[in-house]
């Protein structure tokens, strides 16, 4: 199909969504170009501290904490950055962004193949028409062109393919999938779970829904139970692009994979009014390349797909690729999430596990859905959380010395259940990605500058998210040792979101219901740059729906040569 | 000693590889690699070592010191492991301690220790007989963890002393379990006296 271009469809980047992309173009007998900015990261063979025990690193896996604060002063503030995981996640120092005054915001990122698919947390949530109707219906933010009946079934799909395991609740907030057989609940969070509904019917806690199999399917072995998931696992027990979509993609025939390019500019052609292809750094090289195709899929992760069209503005579109409406790069969104309560849970003292689960329990959303019930705020919040034994740490908070001390830390400890809380993040124009007028890259390309604050709705759900989990840990038996009800920095959840979000008005959003932009027919984004609104559940299985949604039209599109 | 260059961060030469080679503990590799002002001196190491083994002694799986505790906790201080490097909090900065602060405003914990240890005994604590050194270092443990104690360095240091011993092949694998392919999750079974912990149960460890 390709014609008189290089290949039929280029897509720039290969983390959760990209790797989607290529592999549902593929799929369709497209020839696809994928680009990825970081260096190769073969499956198996290059996670190389995988098998590796604490003695073995010269840190212990603490990893070397004077690195780290010269050349990952933000990465280090991401608990799964380790001295086992440092390599997959980016320098600092090298790929700087700024923020605006007033503004703070942890910009935690993959650059490698793969992307965040390597090191996500696997909490795999379909959205409902809470949250596709949440933005009509209270004013923020511009309305979904879409609601969950349109995404249901490429939702399917994608469970079918990655792989999820859950048990299923009959949650209308919360919809039930494709699930394989869900991991178990320990002995305490099973009697929270009845201690909680017992007494509040509408709130559900229930073992988080994970793209960890616990079923072998197509050449990926069950999950072992090791939970170093963002070490590379080469059971491919869990979703990443290495493990699930790239082989799929290269089973299909026809991907050509460039890693090491760093894309710089979507090539727009103002007389077809279409994208022509894109140019890249090639960094093994040291010199441009570029190429062309018969559409674009942007993949590149939320704030660098807005900031690769931002950085694309040309002479037809000054304010940047496919910006006519002038809202790219506003109403960006992270969710705001706290440590809502630590509690002590006697009464379970004689009891343990075995094994490392790889994901922990979730209670459901229940404010604000048919009643309006929240205490200063419109949306939602939910828990992510669960029950666990505390380890020897314990014991740097212990008076003692000597055998007695020791012995007293050779078994796990009491237990201990935790509730962390994300809540909705309003759109708002406010919160924005911008060029940086002055400061550029090593490769002299502009910065991105993000202006990002959490504001009154945000605080008070996580006030509310305080109040309501020290109440349910008292209930079922626990007592408070601590909650907070402050957001963390913007970006701490790493669900950084919009920026090109969809809308059915070309004057007011970037992309149509198709991921498709508005000015630019057959430019595609597909990552969490198109979300309109953030609900507070995990977004990457919708990014990956909608992905596969995107896929199958701009196919079809291009087949009946409308693009 | 600010500005501090980087090249503790390679290995040092020939020596190291050669005590790599006979297997010594890896960070006394380490510690020979650190700039002049952060390399303890043989007095501080002897001194950490043996401090180590008193919070965690031979009982019957070996303590502290078999596991090259003290020579991780000295590479761990000079690396700011754990916030160690950080400056201190004014509140946190007695009289005894400000003599310790490097130009920074982070203390040295190994000076500290070491001077804070002398002044207990009122002399020279490793020459002290054991029950004396014994004695000294728990009542510094009782001051730090007393209720309303604020902010100690001791906390510090023993806080890096049970890292350096719980993530040792002696510590993570012969005092507690160790795991590396559990296979299954078990969500609930019978713990009694002789249960051991497993070292590599991260959740308890990140979140304990």
């Amino acid at each position: 199909m390709a014609q008189d271009f290089d290949f039929d469809a280029i897509v720039v980047g290969s983390g959760i969504t990209g790797g989607w992309s290529a592999k549902q173009l593929t799929e369709a007998g497209l020839k696809v170009l994928m680009l990825e900015r970081g260096p190769d990261i073969p499956h198996q063979t290059g996670y190389t501290t995988e098998m590796k025990a604490p003695w073995d690193m010269p840190f212990r896996g603490e990893g070397d904490e004077e690195l780290y604060q010269r050349e990952y002063a933000v990465q280090r503030l991401n608990r799964h950055f380790t001295e086992f995981t440092q390599d997959h996640f980016v320098n600092d120092a090298e790929n700087p962004y700024q923020t605006g005054e007033g503004s703070d915001f942890n910009w935690f990122r993959s650059y490698n193949l793969g992307g965040r698919s390597l090191t996500w947390g696997r909490q795999s949530y379909r959205w409902s028409d809470y949250d596709f109707d949440a933005n009509r219906r209270d004013g923020f933010g511009t309305d979904w062109p879409i609601r969950y009946a349109d995404i249901a079934p490429w939702y399917d799909l994608v469970e079918e393919f990655i792989g999820v395991s859950g048990s299923m609740e009959g949650l209308p907030q919360l919809p039930d999938g494709k699930f394989q057989p869900p991991m178990a609940l320990n002995a305490v969070e099973a009697a929270v779970r009845e201690r909680i509904s017992a007494r509040w019917p509408e709130r559900r806690l229930m073992v988080g829904r994970t793209a960890n199999l616990t079923e072998a399917k197509e050449g990926r072995a069950k999950c072992q139970y090791r939970a170093i998931c963002q070490r590379g696992c080469s059971f491919g027990a869990y979703f990443s692009t290495q493990s699930s979509t790239l082989p799929a993609a290269q089973a299909a025939g026809n991907l050509t994979l460039v890693t090491d390019a760093v894309v710089e500019k979507v090539d727009y052609d103002p007389a077809t009014q279409r994208v022509t292809g894109v140019r890249w750094i090639d960094k093994a090289e040291g010199r441009r390349r570029s190429a062309s195709a018969r559409m674009v899929f942007l993949n590149a992760g939320s704030f660098n797909s807005v900031h690769l069209m931002l950085n694309s503005a040309s002479e037809a579109m000054p304010a940047g690729l496919a910006n006519s409406s002038g809202v790219l790069g506003t109403h960006i969104m992270d969710h705001p999430s706290t440590l809502s309560v630590a509690a002590l849970m006697p009464g379970f003292e004689d009891v343990t596990t075995f094994g490392n689960r790889p994901t922990g329990t979730v209670i459901a959303r229940y404010r604000n859905m048919d009643e309006m019930d929240g205490e200063g705020h419109t949306r939602g919040f939910s828990y992510q959380g669960g029950a666990l034994q505390s380890a020897w740490v314990r014991g740097k908070r212990e008076a003692g010395l000597g055998a007695e001390y020791k012995n007293s830390l050779r078994a796990p400890g009491p237990w201990r259940m935790v509730l962390v809380a994300f809540a909705d993040c309003m759109p708002r124009e406010t919160n924005r990605l911008m060029l940086d007028r002055v400061k550029v890259d090593a490769d002299g390309i502009p910065q991105l500058k993000i202006d990002f604050a959490f504001g009154a709705e945000e605080h008070a759900a996580l006030a509310q998210a305080k109040a309501d989990a020290a109440d349910m840990m008292t209930h079922a038996g626990g007592q408070v040792l601590m909650g907070f009800d402050r957001p963390g920095t913007g970006g701490g959840a790493i669900h950084e979101m919009g920026g090109a979000r969809m809308g059915h008005d070309p004057a007011t959003s970037v992309l149509n219901k198709w991921s498709q932009a508005h000015d630019v027919p057959n430019l595609f984004v597909t990552d969490g740059a198109q979300m309109s609104s953030s609900a507070c559940q995990n977004p990457s299985l919708t990014y990956m729906a909608l992905t596969a949604r995107a896929c199958d039209h701009a196919v079809q599109l291009l087949r009946e040569g409308r693009i | 000693m600010e500005g501090r260059g980087w090249s503790r961060r390679e290995f040092a030469g020939g020596g190291s590889l050669l005590a790599l080679a006979l297997g010594l503990p890896s960070a006394a590799v380490y510690l020979e690699g650190l700039d002049k002002g952060d390399a303890p001196s043989d007095r501080q190491r002897a001194i950490m070592r043996e401090v180590a083994d008193m919070v965690i002694p031979d009982t019957d799986t070996p303590g502290a010191a078999k596991a090259g505790v003290g020579d991780f906790v000295l590479l761990a201080l000079a690396h700011g492991l754990e916030g160690s490097r950080a400056a201190l909090a004014p509140d946190a900065v007695s009289s005894t301690i400000r003599q310790h602060l490097r130009r920074d405003g982070s203390l040295d914990h190994a000076r500290w220790l070491e001077n804070t240890l002398d002044r207990a005994v009122g002399g020279d604590w490793p020459a002290k007989p054991a029950e004396r050194k014994l004695e000294a270092l728990a009542a510094i443990d009782a001051e730090a963890f007393a209720e309303g104690a604020g902010p100690h360095p001791w906390r510090m240091v023993k806080g890096l002393i049970l890292t350096g011993y719980y993530t040792s092949e002696i510590g993570g694998s012969q005092e507690l379990a160790y795991e590396p392919l559990p296979g299954r999750y078990d969500p609930a079974l019978p713990m009694g006296q002789d249960t051991r912990a497993y070292s590599n149960e991260w959740t308890g460890v990140d979140f304990g």
